[in-house]
């Protein structure tokens, strides 16, 4: 190997170890951090045009009277400040004050069961109803629009995806835990990635 | 009786500046505590009752990147607006967390060196403030996330105090504040006077104010104490007080021994006074 190649060689690994982590870090500070579990507050417009909107004033943290909502902080880029709700450790009760407060319409007003934060989605590997080991029910139990948002198909969990609002009270109930974290019920937050028409 | 008024003007302000501060401070306790949610927010956006100030630049920010008109935004908008146009950035000198902040700030440094007079060793030209304004406008249409809104100062110390409180955890971005801070000890106010892209948009809108301090050229008699007391380093003995960059904070006044600085309401200066203005600007 002539002398060139392997300064060359040396220099575009040490480069690239050096700058592809830096390239995905710059890009997780634009990308949104809504995923699977991780909602946005009710009445939230898309993320499109969330960054934009929001102006982080965090009056919908304070006036949550359950703290689901938490702000995010530098870590998440453009999207710091910006509000978040972990289905998991503490869903949105839907007592809907957040929408109440919001100054910019970031969080639109809309009603308790026009709230789409997402919808439920059942983890047919997961549930032991579903996986015959016992009968569980909780996910049925707990949720705001039983048979309605809910239905029991002989005693197994089927979501009705027109009428779920999201809001992830079945995903804290859900007993089971699966070894990344999620839950056998999920919410994914697929009215998030709508497009806005101008 | 004339000199006690006068002395007041000082007293009063970080009067005000300690209350703005202990809202912002204690109404996070009383939301998380108590549950009363009648007061919301801090100075980005604030919700008393029914009645919400958006502030302006903010406001401005969401509905230049969301390009929608949604009207609670400018409602809310209104009133700041108004007290900006009337009064000057009153917001910057008599209400911002950061301002009271740097007023400690000052204090102490003041005590620590034993100076009855603080020097500004970097001074930068005036004009930074509005390209700082049209810069981060114009960087936030293209990342299309408002930039100032989630890193302001002012704001910065209300979210702070609120995620202390709330989640007992302190957000990385603070250290935007402590930077503020540090280099208000090499320049005073070195972030308002350059880079406050909220004090250049209240600048603007106060720019034809109704209130401000005015000399009395007759009276004057140059001993160029105001020049020392401006935390801006404006030079209000050259008439600089009635520019769009001062922010009416009364300090000019306060230490004018013959009285030739004044508040006026509704009135511009002499002639010869805006003659000088112009040359202020300029440099």
């Amino acid at each position: 190997m002539k002398r060139r190649e392997f300064v060359k060689g040396v220099a575009g690994s040490l480069s690239a170890t050096f700058l592809l982590p830096a390239a995905a870090r710059a890009l997780s500070l634009i990308k949104s951090p809504v995923r699977t579990n991780r909602l946005r507050p009710p009445g939230a417009v898309p993320e499109e045009i969330f960054a934009g909107k929001c102006i982080r004033c965090g009056r919908c943290v304070e006036v949550c009277p359950y703290r689901s909502i938490s702000l995010l902080d530098i870590r998440a880029g453009v999207y710091a400040g910006t509000p978040i709700i972990a289905a998991e450790e503490i869903p949105c009760y839907l007592c809907m004050k957040c929408v109440e407060v919001c100054p910019t319409g970031t969080l639109l007003k809309i009603r308790q069961e026009e709230t789409r934060m997402g919808i439920a989605i059942v983890n047919r590997h997961l549930c032991y109803t579903w996986q015959s080991f016992t009968i569980c029910r909780t996910c049925f139990d707990v949720c705001p629009y039983k048979e309605q948002a809910i239905t029991l198909d002989q005693l197994r969990p089927i979501i009705v995806e027109d009428r779920c609002v999201g809001c992830g009270l079945c995903t804290h109930a859900c007993p089971v835990t699966a070894e990344d974290g999620q839950k056998a019920i999920n919410i994914e937050p697929i009215h998030a990635w709508e497009r806005v028409r101008w | 009786m004339v000199r006690e008024k006068r002395g007041n003007i000082h007293r009063t302000r970080l009067v005000v500046l300690s209350l703005a501060f202990l809202l912002i401070l204690i109404n996070p306790f009383l939301n998380y505590y108590l549950e009363l949610n009648f007061i919301q927010g801090w100075y980005q956006s604030f919700g008393i009752g029914k009645l919400w100030f958006v502030s302006p630049l903010e406001g401005l920010e969401s509905l230049l990147v969301s390009k929608q008109i949604f009207l609670p935004t400018l409602i809310g908008m209104l009133l700041p607006v108004c007290l900006a146009a009337l009064l000057g950035s009153v917001y910057c000198s008599w209400l911002c967390p950061i301002s009271f902040l740097h007023e400690i700030l000052d204090f102490l440094r003041k005590i620590l060196f034993r100076k009855k007079w603080l020097k500004d060793h970097l001074v930068l030209s005036r004009r930074t403030l509005w390209y700082a304004l049209i810069g981060e406008i114009i960087l936030s249409l293209i990342l299309a996330a408002p930039l100032f809104v989630f890193l302001s100062p002012p704001g910065l110390v209300g979210r702070e105090i609120m995620t202390a409180v709330f989640f007992h955890s302190l957000a990385l971005e603070g250290v935007v504040v402590l930077l503020v801070l540090g280099m208000n000890l090499v320049t005073r106010r070195f972030f308002c006077r350059y880079f406050c892209p909220l004090g250049a948009t209240l600048n603007i809108i106060g720019s034809r104010r109704k209130l401000r301090v005015i000399q009395d050229l007759s009276t004057c008699t140059e001993c160029g104490l105001c020049d020392r007391a401006c935390p801006l380093g404006l030079t209000p003995s050259l008439g600089m007080a009635q520019s769009a960059y001062c922010w009416n904070c009364g300090e000019c006044t306060a230490v004018c021994k013959p009285g030739a600085l004044e508040y006026q309401w509704g009135k511009k200066g002499d002639a010869e006074t805006a003659a000088v203005v112009g040359q202020g600007d300029a440099g």
